[in-house]
């Protein structure tokens, strides 16, 4: 049944949901190889998580039904591989490097999918500016090559939204190739994406790796590490400035943490792994540039619970160099991206990265904005006609502003109706200084709702 | 003939003897509830069925070095220390049957009406394995609710995962006993899965889809309170497995989840009570995996079939942002929001507009419902934002355009109004909100002055 080639080095003396212990022969298995049994001629392998003594802790990568005490275990000594060439774009792949579109890899490289790691005189932080072309996101959070963007956000407000949307308007035109990594999303969006990028002629340029959520807790897990491997390769052998898209890094904390409360170790607050700072960092200090090549990153992050405090989200934060928070509130309000602008920040927002006009009209904007918000609570109350004549132009202006930072998407024309625009960084600070002095304020608010640039607009009072 | 007899008697002996033996017979050592230790089965494999004598039945949940766990799916007797477990030699499997049409079943092929097990039964899984991603299509086939709000705003395809989610008492299990009662015709079957009802509110289910001549087309899967936990726990799985198998028939099926919430509640009852670790809210560290993979078997399938699901979430206080519901939420293709203020007021079905989403949209409707859709709900936001910001303004000092704005906002969610089974077409609605078609100031870009 199995392989001439692979030694049996145990048999299995437990097994669980989501681990198995092997009384090995002897104990030279180390940390992260594979082992495997077979079932029915079928293999199922598991990853080495630990030793204790004779007995070695592993993790399956599929279903452990059928399983049984007693079976005969093997060893794969070289842990999980994937195989890589010049012919992964285009293609798809699982957690663990298998093709599953049909196709074929000629004259593969493999390579371990942990094996990698930067010294950091290696690391290249500098790079250009790169707008995205989304109005809330160049003005708030601009975005440098070579940054990890994280875009964060509870259920529902519309993170692969934007990140579809980024790759329509970032990927579209970007001169090199890039790896999405679907981790932990929904199956139904991840095929429609591939669907989508197949009929625009768009994968020759993208790898795809997709562990999604119907998939086990190993192979969620793995698909980062599968995800990065691959634009390593781009960017270590073919010198490539790469995007890379991740969706949902959070998924793969979560990942482990099942796994982690499985193999029985201790789980920290709200039952994250124990070994989470470790976990997100592994994967999050492969993300950087060096100066052959740069991987530019935008990755999704699900706030569980809406609970921005998270211990996961925090952690994963700290390694971004920007990031965009997505607000329930304002979906609620109808206004798309739902870009909470106090949250949303980036490196890059300072003089020295903007210029001077952009850095100052963002200050103001959020100044605005956060007296508008107090302002809100007493006009609730004691109506607009209450309000001084600053602080009235200060709500008019703020809610329109609020408006004008909502956008037509490309991605979701089946949602609005209206066709998505692509706005230049030039136009947005124009407009916003327009608004902020108050050269709209005989413009109904309306006006300023899913549009791209402000249109020439008929003057009509509102009141 | 006494040597006859004594040939039988030994043969007899030694069958249960080799019968005895650790590998395939094992005796129970601790009950915990409907958890079971078992030592020796030795030779058991993971999610093996084992029974208990006569008195029960359950899966193998965890094969330890010295012993084993047993989880009990059916109980029919006192289980106690000492009893003796046998294996099967079979994987935990679910009984169906082409006659559940029409049918309250349970897991074990049973009709709950009459106590009967019914004639032709064959093995489905009990835990299917996911679809692969390859072979989905994209969803686009619209699935009619009948309901306004819906179809109109917040539309469901087939294949579509849509939650729906609210507070006790705020019209959840109508939207999805109308979603059922409007397929009538539609050539979809439906499952209805109750989980830990009450058996009044099951017969009630069954009577009000009988009355529609909605049972002809319809499975009610039910698993009880009183039954064993984890007969709960997997009665959904079940669900889809029987969905699964229509679904390869090429049929469209539509999954009703009634509800998820006491599932998940049902989940870490067992976990704990099995002694794993808790994670948030002491749920289990695996409690979104178990519900995404469920839930990832909703899907339009390339053979043409498909299984859309609408699963039910309960609320406490209006919060949808607590761990469960959030889970769900970023696991389905959207949800409706049912308010309990809404419902107070009597805006039935309770749909809070602003909270609900769907994740597809105009993807899955037709051209015609798609632009009324698209407009009927920005203006309808637009109305709801206005309106509490405005609430106190007097309407009689606002432009003539705000004015309109809050008049037409009202009457239109006037007409989002329907009673139960009071299913309307895509031909009705479209008459019911053709006045509305054309907003009269839409916030695209208006025409140039210069």
């Amino acid at each position: 049944m199995s392989n001439i080639n692979e030694t049996k080095i145990g048999k299995i003396i437990s097994v669980s949901n989501l681990s198995v212990q092997v009384l090995l022969d002897r104990s030279e298995v180390s940390m992260r190889s594979c082992m495997c049994a077979y079932l029915n001629g079928k293999r199922v392998s598991f990853e080495v998580a630990g030793v204790n003594g004779g007995i070695a802790q592993a993790i399956p990568l599929s279903s452990v039904n059928g399983l049984k005490k007693g079976m005969d275990v093997f060893a794969l000594p070289r842990g999980i591989e994937i195989e890589y060439s010049d012919n992964i774009l285009g293609k798809v792949f699982n957690s663990y490097g298998e093709l599953i579109d049909g196709g074929v890899i000629e004259n593969p490289v493999t390579r371990n999918v942990y094996e990698k790691n930067l010294a950091l005189s290696e690391i290249d932080i500098d790079g250009d500016v790169l707008w995205t072309g989304i109005k809330a996101l160049d003005f708030f959070a601009p975005m440098q090559k070579g940054f990890k963007m994280g875009m964060l956000g509870g259920a529902g407000v519309g993170k692969t939204v934007l990140i579809k949307e980024l790759i329509n308007n970032v990927y579209r035109g970007w001169g090199s190739n890039s790896v999405f990594a679907g981790i932990g999303e929904r199956s139904r969006e991840g095929k429609e994406l591939y669907d989508e990028m197949m009929e625009a002629g768009l994968m020759d340029k993208l790898a795809v790796v997709f562990g999604q959520m119907g998939e086990s807790s190993m192979a969620r897990s793995r698909a980062a590490y599968a995800g990065l491997t691959l634009a390593e390769f781009l960017r270590d052998e073919r010198r490539q400035d790469v995007l890379l898209f991740i969706d949902n890094i959070y998924r793969f904390v979560q990942a482990n943490s099942e796994i982690s409360a499985e193999i029985g170790n201790m789980p920290i607050e709200s039952g994250y792994s124990t070994t989470l700072l470790s976990d997100v960092s592994e994967v999050e200090e492969r993300v950087n540039s060096t100066g052959q090549g740069s991987i530019t990153s935008f990755q999704a992050v699900f706030i569980p619970a809406d609970d921005i405090t998270d211990m996961a989200v925090n952690t994963i934060m700290s390694h971004l160099d920007g990031q965009i928070v997505l607000s329930r509130k304002v979906a609620e309000k109808g206004i798309y991206p739902a870009v909470d602008v106090f949250s949303t920040t980036s490196k890059l927002l300072t003089i020295e990265g903007v210029g001077e006009r952009h850095f100052r009209l963002a200050e103001k904007s959020v100044a605005t904005l956060a007296r508008y918000q107090e302002l809100e609570e007493v006009v609730a109350v004691l109506g607009v006609d209450e309000l001084s004549e600053e602080d009235m132009n200060i709500f008019y202006r703020a809610r329109k502003l609020r408006n004008y930072f909502s956008q037509p998407f490309f991605v979701s024309e089946q949602f609005t109706g209206i066709e998505g625009q692509f706005v230049k960084i030039e136009d947005v600070l124009d407009d916003v200084e327009a608004i902020l002095t108050g050269k709209y304020d005989s413009v109904d608010e309306s006006h300023f709702l899913f549009v791209g640039k402000v249109p020439e607009v008929k003057q009509t009072a509102i009141f | 003939m006494s040597d006859r007899i004594g040939e039988l008697i030994n043969s007899r002996i030694d069958a249960i003897k080799a019968g005895q033996s650790i590998y395939s017979v094992g005796k129970v050592t601790r009950v915990a509830n409907y958890i079971l230790e078992v030592a020796g089965l030795e030779d058991v494999f993971y999610f093996e069925r084992v029974y208990i004598g006569n008195k029960g039945e359950g899966y193998v949940s965890h094969i330890g070095r010295s012993s084993v766990t047993v989880e009990l799916v059916k109980r029919a007797a006192s289980i106690y220390v000492g009893d003796e477990v046998t294996s099967s030699g079979k994987m935990f499997s679910a009984m169906a049957s082409p006659d559940f049409v029409g049918h309250i079943v349970d897991i074990f092929g049973e009709d709950k009406l009459t106590g009967n097990k019914f004639r032709e039964l064959a093995e489905i899984p009990a835990v299917s394995p996911n679809v692969p991603i390859m072979d989905r299509r994209t969803v686009k086939k619209p699935l009619y609710t009948g309901l306004c709000g819906i179809d109109l705003l917040y539309p469901i395809g087939k294949g579509q995962r849509q939650l729906i989610i609210g507070d006790k008492k705020t019209g959840k299990t109508q939207i999805g006993l109308d979603a059922i009662a409007n397929q009538r015709g539609q050539g979809v079957i439906c499952i209805y899965v109750a989980l830990g009802k009450s058996k009044k509110t099951v017969k009630g289910v069954y009577n009000e889809l009988l009355a529609r001549g909605a049972m002809s087309y319809t499975v009610i899967m039910a698993a009880f309170q009183e039954d064993c936990a984890p007969m709960l726990y997997i009665t959904p799985q079940v669900a889809l497995s029987l969905a699964l198998a229509y679904m390869q028939q090429k049929r469209d099926v539509l999954v009703i989840m009634d509800d998820l919430t006491q599932h998940a509640n049902t989940y870490r009852e067992i976990s704990l009570l099995a002694g794993k670790a808790p994670g948030r809210d002491a749920y289990p560290p695996d409690i979104f995996y178990t519900h995404a993979s469920m839930l990832e078997l909703g899907c339009q399938h390339k053979n043409g079939g498909s299984i859309t699901i609408l699963p039910i979430v309960e609320t406490r206080g209006g919060d949808i942002t607590d761990y469960i519901a959030t889970n769900i939420i970023s696991i389905t293709d959207g949800q409706i929001v049912t308010s309990s203020k809404s419902f107070e007021k009597g805006q039935k079905p309770a749909i809070n507009f602003g909270l609900s989403v769907s994740r597809l949209g105009g993807q899955v409707q037709i051209p015609a419902m798609k632009a009324l859709g698209t407009s009927i709900k920005r203006e309808l936001l637009s109305y709801l934002e206005t309106k509490e910001i405005f609430e106190l303004a007097n309407i009689d000092e606002m432009s003539a355009e705000m004015r309109d704005k809050l008049t037409r906002g009202k009457e239109m969610l006037e007409r989002m109004k329907q009673y139960r089974f009071d299913p309307m077409t895509p031909d009705g609605m479209a008459e019911r909100f053709g006045k509305f078609a054309e907003a009269p100031e839409t916030p695209a870009p208006a025409e140039s002055v210069k």
